[in-house]
C-alpha cells in the first residue's frame, strides 16, 4: 500500500511542474504573437527581392550567368545550413530537423559529395556532434528569439560568401522549420546557392521587356544575388524563431495537460488509500473492542 | 491636386513607409536620380544615400537608406533597402545608444545617419 506521505509528496511536485509549463506556455504565446507578426513584417522585403531576381534571372544568359545563381559545373563539396533552437522544451522541433539533417547528410555523401555544416542554433550542434565532426564550416549561437536583427543574417551570408570564393565548398542549403501556423511547423529545404529563383504568386505580370536597367543587368544580378542569400537567411531566422515558439506553446500545452491528469489519478489514489487506513483503523477498533 | 506615384520603402524587418508621394530623389549607385509619376520602368542599385520626399516642390521627409534596389514603374516605386532611418525622426541619442550594441556594420551605418540629422 503506498505511503500517505509520499503520495502527498509526488502530488505537490507534479502540482509545481505544472505551474512551470504551464508558465512556460503562457511566455510563449506571448512571445510567439511578436514573433509572428515580426515573420509577417519581413515578408513583403524577401518577396519582392524574389521577384525582382527572378525576373532578372530570366534575362541573364545561361553562359555568363554568376555563379551564385547557376551554381558550379561540379559539385564537391556542400554546405548545408542546420537552422535550430537554442533552447530544448519545444516538442519535435529541434529533433525533426536533426533527423532531417542527417538524413541529407547521409544521402549527399552516398552521391560521393563531401558535406560542411554550417550550425545555427545550439541544439542541432549538440545533437549531430557525432555526425559532423570534423565537417563544422561554422557555428553560431543565439541568434533567434526576440533579437532576431538583418545584421546577424548579414554575417551568416558574408561567411558563406566568403567560403564559396575560397571553393571550400560548390553549393549550399539549408534546412529550417517554417511557421505554417500556430500548431504546425514545416521543415523546409531550401537552396541558396545556386539561388532557387521562383516568382511568388502576386508577382506583377513580371518585369516587362521595356525595363531600363542602371548598371547593366548582369552587374545588378552580380550586386543582389548575395543580398539575396542575407534576405532568405534573414526570414528563415524569422520564420525559425516564430516556428520554435509555437512548438514550445504546444508542447507545454501538452505538459500541461497531463500534468493535470497525474494529479487526477494521484489524488484517487491519495484518497483510497486514505478511506482505506481509516477502514482499517476502525476494524482494528471494533474487533479490540470486541475481544474484551 | 498634383498626380502622385505610389512610394513603399521596404527594409527586410518591416515595411517603412507606404504612400502616395509627388516625387521622390532615390540615392542610385550610378548616381541620385528622381522618380515622378509615370516614370519609365527601371530598375535600380542603390546605394547609401538620402531619400528624398518631395511635397509640392519642396523636401517633406528625409530617409537615409544603406544598400538595395529600386523597382520602379508607372505608377509605383518599390525602394528595397538592407537599412533605412526616417531622418525626422531619430534623434542623435538613440542612435547612440542603438550603435552601442550593434554589430559593425550596423554601427557604421547608424553615425552615417547621425551625421545627417
Amino acid at each position: 500500500m503506498p505511503n500517505l506521505k509520499d503520495l502527498k509528496n509526488r502530488i505537490n511536485s507534479v502540482k509545481s511542474t505544472q505551474k512551470i509549463t504551464s508558465a512556460m506556455k503562457m511566455v510563449a504565446a506571448a512571445k510567439l504573437r511578436r514573433a509572428q507578426e515580426a515573420a509577417e513584417a519581413g515578408r513583403p522585403y524577401s518577396n519582392r527581392m524574389q521577384d525582382v531576381i527572378s525576373g532578372l534571372a530570366a534575362k541573364a544568359d545561361a553562359s555568363s550567368a554568376p555563379a551564385l545563381l547557376v551554381g558550379r559545373a561540379e559539385i564537391k563539396t556542400h554546405l548545408l545550413v542546420i537552422m535550430s533552437a537554442d533552447k530544448g522544451l519545444c516538442g519535435g522541433f529541434n529533433g525533426s530537423i536533426t533527423r532531417e539533417a542527417r538524413e541529407l547528410i547521409a544521402e549527399k555523401e552516398a552521391a560521393g559529395i563531401a558535406v560542411q555544416v554550417y550550425i545555427v542554433g545550439r541544439k542541432s550542434g549538440d545533437a549531430l556532434r557525432q555526425e559532423i565532426e570534423g565537417k563544422q564550416f561554422a557555428r553560431v549561437d543565439n541568434v533567434q528569439g526576440s533579437h532576431v536583427t538583418f545584421g546577424d543574417a548579414a554575417e551568416i551570408a558574408a561567411k558563406i560568401l566568403e567560403g564559396f570564393e575560397a571553393e571550400t565548398f560548390d553549393s549550399v542549403s539549408m534546412i529550417y522549420n517554417r511557421f505554417v501556423n500556430a500548431i504546425t511547423q514545416k521543415v523546409t529545404h531550401t537552396s541558396l546557392i545556386p539561388a532557387d529563383v521562383q516568382a511568388t504568386e502576386d508577382a506583377d505580370a513580371g518585369l516587362s521587356a521595356s525595363y531600363e536597367y542602371e548598371p547593366d543587368e548582369g552587374e545588378l544580378l552580380g550586386a543582389l544575388l548575395p543580398r539575396n542569400i542575407s534576405t532568405q537567411l534573414f526570414s528563415a531566422l524569422l520564420e525559425s524563431t516564430a516556428a520554435e515558439l509555437a512548438a514550445r506553446m504546444t508542447a507545454m500545452d501538452n505538459a500541461t495537460r497531463n500534468a493535470g491528469d497525474m494529479i487526477d489519478r494521484l489524488t484517487l489514489v491519495y484518497n483510497r488509500t486514505r478511506q482505506a487506513n481509516i477502514t482499517k483503523e476502525l476494524i482494528e477498533i471494533i474487533s479490540g473492542a470486541e475481544a474484551v | 491636386m498634383a498626380e502622385t506615384t505610389q512610394l513603399e520603402l521596404v527594409t527586410p524587418a518591416r515595411t517603412m513607409m507606404s504612400a502616395e508621394v509627388e516625387m521622390v530623389v532615390i540615392p542610385g549607385s550610378e548616381g541620385l536620380f528622381g522618380v515622378l509619376p509615370r516614370h519609365s520602368a527601371m530598375l535600380a542599385n542603390l546605394q547609401r544615400g538620402q531619400l528624398e520626399i518631395y511635397e509640392g516642390g519642396k523636401v517633406t521627409s528625409r530617409f537615409m537608406i544603406d544598400g538595395g534596389v529600386a523597382d520602379v514603374s508607372g505608377e509605383r516605386v518599390i525602394v528595397l533597402a538592407e537599412r533605412a532611418e526616417n531622418l525626422d525622426k531619430v534623434s542623435a541619442e538613440e542612435l547612440d545608444l542603438r550603435a552601442a550594441d550593434a554589430s559593425e556594420a550596423d554601427k557604421d551605418f547608424l553615425m552615417a545617419v547621425k551625421a545627417a540629422i
